[in-house]
């Protein structure tokens, strides 16, 4: 037996991961969430744009694999920037994101009315990560000559002003992989100085606090917990917010598993030589 | 032969690493511009290697397929994928090809997308969550001082990260912040300083032509 | 006495105008950018009242018209908002500046006119009181043009010419003597691996982060490659490289070909060992995991920037129970390869790898030079943290980006 629970079959902890998704997901219990300072910050920062009726550049650097965690951000976000009348641009660097992207400029533009060019613009994806970047602050226009659907840039009243990046008042990034530190931050930020912000998966967010302390970054949200507290403040729970609940117990299972670990390796592992 | 395989793509890594390294320095326009058709040349470049990529996938299933090596029904599939995917992108929801590209929900291909490319890959991204634990579970174990104090704070990050955690105390997610963003910042950015050395480091190694592995053949 | 009552009023009169008017106005073309911008700066006056605006005026012609470009707050628009282009002198603080691009269309005011490069402009600043009297200062004309040198960037131009110097004089010294560099354990442990690749007659898989070429972790993991297949050459044991990017797949395709060249033995060398697995994140991960559970490499070096894909990979490489060896810069997954893998290359010790494994004092001189550039860094830090806790920021200020 404690050799059983000292090297448990990997399966068994497979089942246990699924029941703790499965029976949280199908039942319901209130959980309180409350918004970091972190979060918090990207929410009045938008508040601030919809006061001077600013246009935002949202970035939907993430794939089909990391829909469950940034896409409940990309829909809160744009609810909050279409209910406050904030224009948004969209863009991707991962050709993954279009679909995704298109999907949530179609979901939430519904739902408050927005307008197609008026409104928001959908640029979709050009290959090049950095170099893009790096065009898009020199010359906009020459960079996304055309939206997705074939308009000229310099027609469509949203993105007719938009000379460089540095007249976006506020740049986020929705990401799964390295393009805010690899790309946004040193070719983007860094060089146009223009107001960042950032969405990303949960095991991304460790990374970007020494840009959110060196102010390079102004807002981070982090994984499902950050979106279900972006969901939180716009008061439109969602995806993310019913999330917490798997999340939650799956969490404690796995703490649970290193403690029934630590405690057979302490009771019987270390005088074997170590498990 | 030599010079087209040796000396010019260092010449090529010299000129261009230091005019890399200048314009960084320098707002003229001239110098600006210089950078804007650099940086198109490169996206010129990337848009290309793309074929290439298609190429050897399709050379690699068709050799297994052909040899019909183990596994040769999946690479079948490759080509199915591949036909499927490129006959509804070249018929574009009935618009064709020489239009901008459908995003109505009645697109097929936006169909495909969204009812197999998304589950498919988020079925793959949520096998993490079953790895994560049984990776835990074997590995995270108090053997020494410093991985008992690493253990009781990944527990409080993980609890802390989630409602859970203010719902047992408020303390637990102000730890949970606390660590993230004093302890873990401080190592991300020594790690952040050590790699950033490096990789000027490296720059200039391949920048000067110290460096020539990347062209093959092993010799510096 | 007329003449000195006159005089008394006249007086009276002009230092209140004096007091309100704009002094030591200038205009120069505004530092560190393309050109396209000039910038006006004039000292502060503490005696306005709440309320009171600056107007800054622009003509095309010395005698005017002048076109109103911006109306802004009296205590706003500080030369110590800017320390990046005006210093932190404690002066900064008594003069407003304001920088100019473009100003309204005299034909048409809805339009605006971009400052045009070598053009001379002329420029007034008004105070306007709360009352409504508004005083000019006198006009100054000013060119606008572009800069060969970002000032901004000046501290970052001396620290990356200085850690530059420091490793190319550190790779010159590698030539004269031996240099010792520590033992990497993940890259002792590579011919270990490769080896019982050899014995157990089973592949070694090899696979790149999913940055492209322009990464530097891939040209790392591209060094090593070239190592790792002249040995796989040698040892005649058959060798697999997964990618997904194209251009590193052309690449890692040359490297092979050369290291097997090299080695000795070009017939050995075939044009499948290298190949592209996907080019999406999760398909080149479930390719190159089916493919781990179907060959059952012996070894599976995985080398360059990682995602989530880290720790499906390394995961599926435990179970089939390969030695499996990884380096990677991306620091989110280093705790996924370090529970996982046998050995793993942290940061730096990625791009040290080539080094390493060649011993060519060249390579070995640059590890050198970044030691000392690292140590040149703690030493700043260190400084930097006593002066500022002690309330002088010099050091700190030295250091900020701009």
């Amino acid at each position: 037996m404690k050799d059983f629970l000292l090297n448990i079959d990997r399966r068994i902890i497979f089942v246990f991961v699924a029941l703790g998704v499965i029976i949280p997901s199908l039942t319901e219990f209130p959980l309180p969430i409350k918004p970091t300072s972190t979060v918090q910050s990207i929410y009045d920062t938008i508040e601030e744009i919809a006061a001077k009726n600013g246009t935002v550049l949202i970035s939907f650097d993430y794939g089909p694999g990391s829909m469950p965690e940034v896409q409940p951000m990309a829909l809160s976000v744009l609810r909050h920037c279409f209910n406050k009348k904030v224009k948004v641009v969209g863009m991707c660097l991962w050709p993954t994101g279009v679909g995704l992207a298109q999907l949530a400029f179609d979901t939430v533009s519904k739902e408050f009315g927005a307008q197609y060019g008026t409104d928001y613009v959908f640029l979709g994806f050009k290959p090049g990560y950095t170099t893009l970047i790096l065009n898009m602050g020199r010359n906009f226009h020459d960079a996304f000559a055309q939206d997705l659907q074939g308009n000229r840039t310099t027609e469509l009243a949203v993105t007719r002003n938009i000379k460089g990046l540095k007249d976006f008042d506020y740049v986020l990034c929705l990401a799964a992989g390295n393009t805010p530190d690899g790309a946004w931050i040193p070719f983007g930020q860094e060089r146009y100085k223009f107001k960042f912000g950032l969405g990303c998966t949960a095991v991304m967010a460790p990374d970007q606090f020494p840009y959110l302390q060196s102010g390079q970054m102004n807002g981070l949200m982090g994984g499902l917990a950050g979106a279900a507290e972006y969901e939180v403040l716009i008061k439109t729970p969602g995806t993310a917010t019913e999330g917490m609940r798997p999340q939650s117990i799956v969490h404690l299972i796995i703490i649970l598993f290193i403690i029934l670990g630590n405690v057979m390796y302490f009771l019987h592992g270390r005088q074997k030589g170590g498990a | 032969m030599l010079f087209l395989r040796r000396t010019l793509p260092l010449i090529l890594a010299f000129v261009l690493g230091i005019i890399g390294i200048a314009i960084y320095y320098i707002p003229h326009n001239a110098a600006q511009d210089l950078e804007n058709e650099l940086a198109k040349w490169d996206r010129i470049v990337a848009a290309f290697a793309m074929l290439l990529g298609l190429y050897s996938l399709m050379r690699l299933h068709w050799s297994r397929v052909r040899r019909q090596q183990a596994g040769w029904g999946y690479s079948s599939l490759v080509f199915l994928g591949f036909a499927i995917m490129f006959f509804l992108s070249l018929f574009n929801n009935g618009l064709g090809p020489f239009v901008a590209k459908s995003s109505a929900d009645t697109d097929p291909f936006v169909w495909m997308y969204n009812n197999v490319q998304v589950p498919a890959d988020g079925t793959m991204f949520s096998i993490l969550a079953f790895f994560i634990a049984s990776a835990a579970y074997r590995t995270f174990r108090a053997r020494t001082p410093e991985a008992a104090i690493l253990l009781v704070s990944a527990m409080i990050v993980m609890i802390g990260r989630v409602p859970i955690g203010a719902l047992i105390s408020d303390w637990i997610p102000w730890a949970a912040q606390w660590l993230m963003a004093v302890p873990n910042l401080a190592a991300k950015r020594g790690i952040l300083l050590g790699v950033s050395l490096g990789a000027v480091a490296t720059s200039l190694r391949i920048i000067f032509g110290i460096e020539r592995a990347y062209l093959g053949g092993g010799e510096s | 006495m007329r003449k000195i009552l006159i005089g008394i009023v006249w007086l009276l009169c002009v230092i209140p105008i004096c007091a309100q008017q704009p002094e030591e106005v200038k205009a120069f073309d505004a530092p560190n950018d393309a050109g396209g911008s000039i910038t006006v700066t004039w000292k502060r006056i503490d005696t306005l009242p709440p309320g009171t605006l600056y107007h800054i005026a622009l003509s095309e012609f010395p005698e005017g018209p002048f076109h109103l470009v911006k109306k802004i707050a009296s205590e706003t628009n500080l030369m110590s908002d800017a320390p990046g282009t005006f210093g932190h002198g404690t002066e900064t603080s008594q003069y407003h500046f304001f920088n100019i691009t473009a100003f309204p269309d005299p034909g048409d005011s809805s339009k605006t006119v971009a400052i045009e490069n070598g053009k001379t402009y002329y420029f007034q600043i008004g105070t306007q009181l709360p009352s409504g009297d508004l005083f000019f200062s006198n006009s100054i004309p000013a060119q606008a043009f572009g800069n060969l040198f970002n000032q901004t960037k000046l501290n970052n131009f001396i620290l990356g010419t200085v850690f530059s110097i420091i490793i190319l004089v550190s790779i010159y010294m590698a030539r004269r003597r031996t240099l010792f560099i520590r033992r990497i354990a993940g890259l002792e442990a590579l011919d270990e691996a490769l080896g019982r690749a050899t014995e157990m007659g089973k592949p070694v898989l090899f696979t790149h982060g999913l940055t492209g070429m322009g990464s530097v972790s891939t040209i790392a993991a591209v060094n090593i490659l070239s190592r790792v297949a002249r040995r796989t050459a040698e040892f005649n044991t058959t060798l697999r490289v997964a990618n997904n990017d194209a251009v590193v797949m052309a690449v890692s395709h040359e490297v092979v070909k050369e290291a097997y060249l090299n080695a000795g033995r070009p017939d050995a060398y075939n044009e499948d060992i290298v190949f592209m697995a996907a080019t999406e994140q999760f398909s080149y991960a479930a390719a190159v995991d089916g493919m781990m559970v179907r060959e059952r490499p012996a070894a599976n070096i995985m080398m360059g920037y990682f995602f989530a894909e880290s720790l499906l990979l390394a995961e599926t490489g435990a179970s089939i129970g390969a030695i499996q060896i990884a380096g990677t810069d991306s620091y989110t997954q280093l705790p996924f390869f370090i529970t996982t893998c046998d050995y793993t290359l942290m940061g730096e010790e990625l791009y040290a790898a080539s080094a390493y494994l060649a011993r060519e004092p060249k390579l070995l001189g640059s590890l050198k030079g970044q030691d000392i550039g690292k140590a040149v860094v703690l030493l700043v830090l260190l400084m930097g943290t006593l002066l500022s806790t002690l309330g002088n920021q010099s050091l700190t200020h030295l250091f900020t980006a701009y």
